[in-house]
């Protein structure tokens, strides 16, 4: 027995090594792999560029100024000559002294000491190199209370040249803040595109998916159960209702566009201060005109799949078995047919199989082309579909869960800085792109989230309603939503705070907001500007962050 | 008229909840359904308004082939067939009044109740029962502010709304002490009585079996072990609805 254990303990040891030995060849391998160096950040080039960035990102560019300067010019050669001495001028009962008067390397260490500045004053020595069109900073001083000065520098770069080149020494005289700086307006500005990037986003995404959310719930979704009629019925209407309704909408809503167009364009420039009022009514109007088509064909669609869900259960259920088997074995064909050309038309319009070119572009030629296929498919399901009795209650309801939480899920995992890359492609530079990116991913992740609490209520309160004789509808309205309510909004909350945050970064790819301004001072090296713009950020974040999370624990 | 005849019931699992259950209950009685925790109780009043499918057997409800229709019919079915749960299934956020008038949903088409829009003499309805059982002040707060007695009292009123002709009551004392389990019961016999609707009552204690029912009928792993008076069953009887371990206690 203890000869037994020994041997179990001396193989768990030795498995124990086996591991901490992996481990270790784990993170060796890991540090080659990410490139760790602890020497480049020592190097005193590289520290200097960090002090600049940090000391620029510490000075926001929140104010503009109005400054009074006063310039002394000083002669420096690069690189020394022969013999080296120091320079002195005279100006205006200022004294300079230049020791010496010229650098060779970037280790020369040079003096600059005088009498008769301004007592006080704050100052820095610039020196412009020759074909730049901005000076360089090469040290900030102090003039003491006497008006002498004392500043020992090193040029950072030596440019060698025939003549003398100048170190300026620059006195401020005097700095009043005149007003807020050009930055600051633009940040302001951005900032609030960004928030309300990240309100439309999380309320279009909310509304899209709060009916998404009731696909996703299993418990709802698993007693969904029709025969086969119903649900190939419901598959053979919807396309043609949701068609209808989509020609229908469209020729109604084309001639209001063209009217709205042409009758209410003084919403947006009659209005003065008020036209972003007029403006947002406009975009909303033209916005619904726009998604009506949309909306009619899903609401057809819809209405077709619960028309057609409930012919083909009656009839499947209530005919004789024979005649129930001849409708099961037709709305098969028919349905699997549809299918199969509306999944082949979509293939074939992104053109997957890079066979677009050879087929007819119009749409009437390309359904004709894909029907013979189609109903040979139609035919085996519909035999495959006499093997079981057509009164079978299939479990749709669970097919649509998985497809729907596979959608979220795929979309979920997708970052939003991705997909605002493709809607810019999309849709061109600018908030919109952001704000489709937002929304999409908002989608997703909220109707996952939604679902999740859906799952998660109590099934009594269904279970009493249902058995009142309430139908699913109502069911869901008296028994479901209430409970769901609080945790909806708190999870919109979240999803508003997590836009604001992403919508702020959206902006690098593109996508508007403070994070396309951001980009572009980053880009600029414009440091002080930069600041501004991560300051903005982190400003409206902590705010929001805290109301969002005042109200989500208000509610639950 | 409730006739159920050959009832079974095997879950997914394997589990054989029912087992050739037959019996008859004419209108109007007060029918005790006993048995041990696990016996088949639940299962059976699920069966009878179908929140659960049975897997053979037939259930008759009048005319009305329960166990056979689906949809429209069944909810038609079901809104005739009250009833009231262990755990009082209330919608906790929502208003005691909102809850009672759930109870109408049954007759009411979707699209005005999806809107929240009752018929006025569904209101005053609501409003009435409420007031049968002793709670009409409380019609207006939320469900999850009353205590456990005042909770199943609404559930009663529910039930109420859908003028049943059968009220299925499972288990509705077990969460309530024994003072307010009289009251409960005192409410579900007076509504037999004075409406004459049928009820069919799951309970746990035989002390209330005797004092309200006028039939009972007892269930042992899923089969009928028991059909006649109250006043029937004696030690014997006992024994072999409950099993040997059990002891006598109401």
């Amino acid at each position: 027995m203890s000869d037994k254990n020994r041997h179990g303990r001396s193989r768990l040891s030795w498995r124990t090594v086996l591991i901490i030995l992996v481990i270790f060849l784990l993170y060796a391998y890991g540090l080659q792999v990410t490139k760790v160096d602890l020497q480049e950040p020592l190097e005193p080039r590289r520290q200097e560029n960090l002090v600049s960035l940090l000391r620029d990102l510490a000075q926001p560019d929140f104010f503009s100024h109005d400054t009074e300067t006063r310039n002394t010019a000083v002669s420096i050669h690069m690189p020394c000559p022969g013999e080296i001495k120091g320079t002195q001028v005279t100006i205006e009962g200022r004294e300079a002294l230049m020791v010496p008067n010229c650098a060779t390397t970037t280790q020369d260490r040079i003096r600059i000491s005088g009498e008769g500045f301004q007592p006080n004053a704050d100052g820095v020595l610039a020196w412009r190199p020759i074909g730049a069109t901005t000076s360089r900073r090469l040290a900030d001083f102090k003039v003491s209370p006497d008006g002498q000065i004392d500043v020992t520098f090193t040029m950072p770069d030596i440019r060698p040249t025939e003549e003398a080149q100048k170190i300026e020494i620059v006195e401020i005289l005097s700095r009043r803040i005149t007003g807020l700086s050009d930055t600051t307006m633009e940040a302001l500005d951005k900032i609030v595109e960004t928030v309300l990037m990240a309100l439309m986003a999380s309320t279009i995404g909310t509304i899209l998916a709060i009916p998404l959310s009731f696909f996703a719930a299993s418990n709802l979704m698993r007693d969904v159960k029709a025969p086969l009629a119903g649900i190939m019925a419901g598959v053979i209407l919807a396309p043609i209702m949701g068609g209808l309704g989509w020609w229908a909408a469209n020729s109604a809503a084309q001639p209001l566009l063209g009217l709205i167009g042409q009758n209410l364009q003084f919403l947006r420039t009659d209005l003065g201060f008020f036209n972003f009022i007029g403006n947002f009514i406009f975009v909303l109007l033209e916005m619904m005109m726009q998604l009506l088509p949309l909306a009619i064909a899903l609401i057809g669609a819809l209405l077709a799949v619960s028309l057609g869900g409930r012919f083909g259960q009656q009839a499947a259920m209530h005919m004789a078995e024979a005649p129930a088997r001849i409708l099961t074995f037709a709305l098969t064909i028919g349905g699997t047919a549809v299918l199969f050309i509306i999944i082949a038309y979509s293939l074939n319009w992104i053109n997957l199989f890079g066979i677009r070119e050879f087929l007819p572009e119009a749409t009437a030629a390309q359904i004709k082309l894909f029907a013979i296929p189609g109903l040979v498919l139609g035919g085996i399901a519909g035999l495959l579909s006499l093997r079981a009795s057509p009164k079978y209650h299939y479990a749709i309801g669970i097919l649509i869960y998985t497809l729907t939480r596979g959608v979220f899920n795929g979309v979920r995992s997708i970052e939003p800085l991705m997909m605002g890359f493709v809607f810019v492609i999309w849709v061109g530079l600018g908030p919109f792109a952001g704000i489709m990116a937002l929304t999409l991913h908002s989608m997703a992740d909220l109707g996952k989230l939604f679902s999740e609490q859906v799952e998660n209520i109590n099934q009594g309160p269904v279970e009493a309603v249902t058995a009142t004789g309430a139908n699913f509808t109502q069911s869901i309205v008296y028994a479901v939503v209430p409970q769901i309510t609080p945790h909806y909004i708190a999870y919109i909350f979240y999803r508003w705070d997590i836009n604001v945050r992403m919508s702020t970064i959206i902006g690098f790819v593109g996508g508007g907001g403070i994070g396309f301004v951001l980009n572009r001072t980053i880009n600029l090296t414009a440091y002080s500007q930069a600041s501004v713009m991560i300051i903005a950020i982190a400003v409206v974040v902590t705010i929001l962050d805290n109301i969002s999370a005042r109200i989500r624990s208000r509610i639950i | 008229m409730l006739k159920v005849q050959n009832l079974t019931k095997v879950y997914e699992d394997g589990t054989v909840a029912l087992k050739d259950v037959s019996f008859e209950v004419p209108d109007g009685q007060f029918v005790a359904v006993i048995g041990l925790s696990g016996s088949g109780k639940s299962t059976l009043l699920r069966c009878i308004n179908r929140l659960i499918e049975p897997t053979s057997g037939e259930i008759w409800w009048n005319d009305t082939h329960i166990s056979h229709i689906s949809g429209e019919e069944l909810r038609r079915a079901r809104r005739q067939i009250g009833m009231i749960f262990q755990h009082f299934n209330l919608v906790d956020r929502s208003s005691v009044l909102t809850n009672v008038l759930s109870g109408r949903l049954g007759y009411i088409n979707s699209m005005s109740s999806i809107l929240g829009r009752f018929p006025e003499e569904d209101v005053q309805r609501a409003y009435t029962s409420l007031a049968r059982v002793g709670i009409r002040d409380k019609a207006n707060n939320l469900a999850d502010e009353l205590s456990g007695g005042q909770r199943q009292r609404v559930g009663i009123a529910r039930a109420l709304m859908q003028e049943p002709q059968m009220i299925l009551a499972d288990e509705p004392v077990a969460s309530l002490d024994p003072a307010l389990a009289h009251s409960i019961m005192r409410h579900l016999l007076q509504i037999n009585q004075e409406d004459n609707i049928t009820v069919l009552c799951s309970l746990h204690f035989l002390d209330l079996v005797q004092q309200y029912s006028t039939r009972a009928i007892a269930l042992n792993e899923g089969q009928l072990v028991f059909d006649g008076t109250p006043q029937e069953i004696d030690d014997d009887k006992f024994v072999e609805i409950y099993g040997r371990e059990a002891e006598r206690i109401g």
